[in-house]
């Protein structure tokens, strides 16, 4: 967790120093929309790095996808934070049915 | 004290002891990934990192458009703004007039666009970390399967492979994102084949194939295919080796629905494959152009063949690898086909696949076939670092000398990336990459009044009203350039503008002079010192325009709101 961390904090200051403060917002969007889906992976008995490459990966192709769809009724700003909470409680609930299933 | 402690004891502190020393080493290569992939993105990103102006050809402007549309107005779309339409309305032949490409890349930019707070680097950035990502996707397979050194040495030539940062200038954004998904497709059904051989069955990655394969579809279909290619041959390479057939109707048809549920996702876009797979051929191939045979015997494309596409340094190895990876990369193959673990079935399934997809054009589909080759130093990287890591292998160096050869090698492997293949991708990458005020984008990018000027458009002309443009020289060398400044014009203010060459022609100054703006920009004719069209754009100034109303003023640029 502590080397995690320092990971972001090294991305982070990276993206500030050449990007101002829209690169650091990049960076924080990226994790944003990845951290549902790497909650997600925790279920799948996948390696460490695995569940990282492939939550940046869902995170920033179906997370938008859902976003467009539900941009299509309603605005595309409120679809970015409804598509953030629905994921989460997805991610919640499959960590559920999998605690149930595996006791 | 000793005493006390039993050998349990110390076995459970020698093993921490060890565990820790492992997870500091993990430790250690993954903070060195992620310095070589900062140093890529600075690398990648230094025609913005001043000038924070939008550039590209055509293709970049579309992608823009269309992200930047989302973004500004809050909304998704299916039918296209007129300004898009006016360019890409016909481009989806299932249903003209609206999105060509499923939204799943333009919406990341947009959401990127929304969460940035601001208009050009977010979209900038969040685009170079995807075109980028293909760095992520080689160091993350190489490491699994060859460890650490090929891993990091593959990553880092990366940085400066020509035919992957080139289009990602020129704007093929979707197809550079859609690469990065190839490593991580033939992985995962990798991992997915060889646990079925053990009998200790991993269906999720079967699953995971499926997944990526359809974002695969609804990034790229091109590199759709070139994945699909892959998977084939990775299929038949490894049940050759195995001696085995893999299928399980469960796995696979879980698999198959996950992909269709994706397919299915944007009909209206990934229907539009049907009828391009039916069009024939408009590339600049000449599909009437008899066979060759020996086109066998060549990895590359004759560069005649696609003049005014891209430039014909494009097909050269040499320009486009360095040739020093030559011997490499060679004995990286020959070492590969020598061992033939499952993991070198891996990539020479991989590098297979690429020689397919290369010459496709041989039953018939060479659409795009010079894009395809933007794939290969994806594979002759990870090869070429194979070759310079396992040479000490091959040569049956004593196994205390091997370990300090392998470093050695890796040494000569950075110092040539660095001093051959940095020092030519610093060439078309710099900070002067497309930048209006040199000759890189004097007449292709909008410089800072312009973009201003756009802007401003934007926030205050009304959406059904157009713009015509004067001040943009009208000799005939400067149209066809200038015509992609125009079109940065039209994705910025997202208006239609056009250029208006103040011509004799009574017809077209009327459409230009009525229910219109008028932008005078005076920003190039200074430097290209051109007196005339400034006198003309005077005179105009002082005769057609004194009744009209004078709304924006600033950095040389005016524009004129036309009364009925």
């Amino acid at each position: 967790m502590i080397f995690l961390a320092i990971i972001l904090i090294v991305v982070a200051t990276f993206s500030f120093i050449l990007f101002g403060i829209t690169g650091l917002k990049v960076v924080i969007g990226i994790l944003f929309v990845s951290i549902p889906f790497y909650l997600m992976l925790n279920n799948f008995g996948l390696g460490e790095s695995e569940k990282y490459v492939f939550s940046v990966l869902l995170g920033i192709t179906i997370f938008p996808s859902l976003v467009y769809l539900l941009g299509l009724v309603v605005s595309f700003r409120i679809s970015i934070l409804a598509v953030f909470l629905f994921l989460m409680v997805l991610a919640f609930v499959l960590r559920k049915y999998k605690l149930k299933k595996s006791n | 004290m000793i005493e006390h402690i039993n050998i349990k004891q110390i076995f459970i502190k020698r093993f921490n002891i060890f565990l820790y020393m492992k997870l500091n080493k993990n430790y250690l290569q993954t903070l060195i990934f992620i310095l070589v992939y900062l140093f890529a993105l600075y690398f990648w990103s230094q025609p913005y990192q001043e000038r924070k102006l939008p550039y590209g050809e055509y293709d970049a402007m579309s992608h823009f458009e269309i992200a930047d549309y989302m973004a500004y107005n809050d909304r998704s779309f299916v039918k296209l703004p007129q300004y898009i339409d006016v360019r890409y309305g016909l481009d989806n032949k299932f249903k003209p007039h609206t999105l060509w490409y499923p939204p799943t890349f333009h919406s990341s930019l947009a959401v990127m666009q929304v969460l940035g707070g601001e208009r050009i680097v977010a979209v900038y950035l969040m685009n170079t970390i995807m075109a980028s990502f293909i760095i992520i996707t080689i160091y993350f397979v190489i490491n699994s399967l060859f460890g650490f050194l090929p891993a990091i040495l593959s990553s880092l030539l990366l940085i400066f492979s020509p035919r992957d940062f080139m289009p990602f200038l020129w704007g093929q954004w979707p197809e550079r994102f859609a690469y990065a998904f190839i490593p991580i497709i033939l992985y995962c059904f990798y991992k997915y084949f060889i646990s079925y051989s053990k009998q200790e069955s991993k269906p999720v990655y079967i699953y995971f194939t499926g997944l990526f394969l359809g974002i695969n579809i609804l990034v790229h279909p091109l590199v759709f295919f070139h994945s699909v290619i892959g998977l084939a041959a990775l299929y038949i390479l490894l049940a050759i080796k195995q001696k085995k057939l893999v299928f399980n109707w469960k796995h696979l048809a879980i698999s198959a629905i996950i992909f269709l549920i994706l397919f299915m996702l944007f009909p209206i876009q990934t229907f539009n494959i049907f009828p391009q797979l039916g069009s024939k051929n408009t590339d600049t191939q000449d599909t009437k152009k008899p066979v060759e045979l020996s086109r066998l015997l060549h990895w590359s494309l004759n560069p005649k063949d696609y003049a005014g596409s891209v430039p014909e340094f494009y097909f050269s190895f040499s320009k486009m690898h360095g040739l020093w990876t030559l011997p490499f990369l060679l004995i990286g193959i020959l070492f590969l086909l020598w061992r033939r673990e499952e993991r070198d079935i891996f990539l020479l399934a991989w590098l297979i696949s690429l020689y397919l997809i290369l010459h496709r054009d041989l039953i018939g589909k060479a659409t795009f076939l010079h894009r395809s080759l933007s794939a290969t130093a994806h594979i002759f990287v990870p090869l070429t670092a194979i070759g310079a890591v396992y040479l000490g292998s091959i040569l049956k160096l004593p196994s205390n000398l091997r370990k300090y050869f392998k470093y050695l090698m890796a040494a000569v492997f950075v110092y040539f990336a660095f001093s051959v293949n940095m020092q030519y991708a610093g060439q078309f990458l710099n900070k002067d990459t497309y930048n209006p005020n040199n000759e890189n984008g004097f007449f292709v990018s909008l410089n800072e009044e312009e973009f201003k000027a756009a802007e401003w458009v934007l926030e205050n002309v009304p959406y059904t009203y157009n713009i015509s443009v004067l001040g943009i020289p009208h000799q005939d060398r400067f149209v066809s350039l200038t015509a992609r400044k125009i079109r940065w014009l039209n994705a910025v203010s997202q208006h239609v503008n056009r250029f208006y060459y103040l011509i004799e022609d009574e017809k077209e100054k009327e459409s230009h002079l009525k229910n219109n703006y008028i932008m005078l920009d005076y920003t190039m004719l200074g430097p290209l010192n051109d007196k005339e069209t400034f006198a003309n754009m005077q005179l105009l100034e002082k005769t057609s325009l004194a009744n009209h109303t004078l709304v924006y003023n600033q950095g040389n640029i005016k524009v004129y709101k036309l009364e009925k």
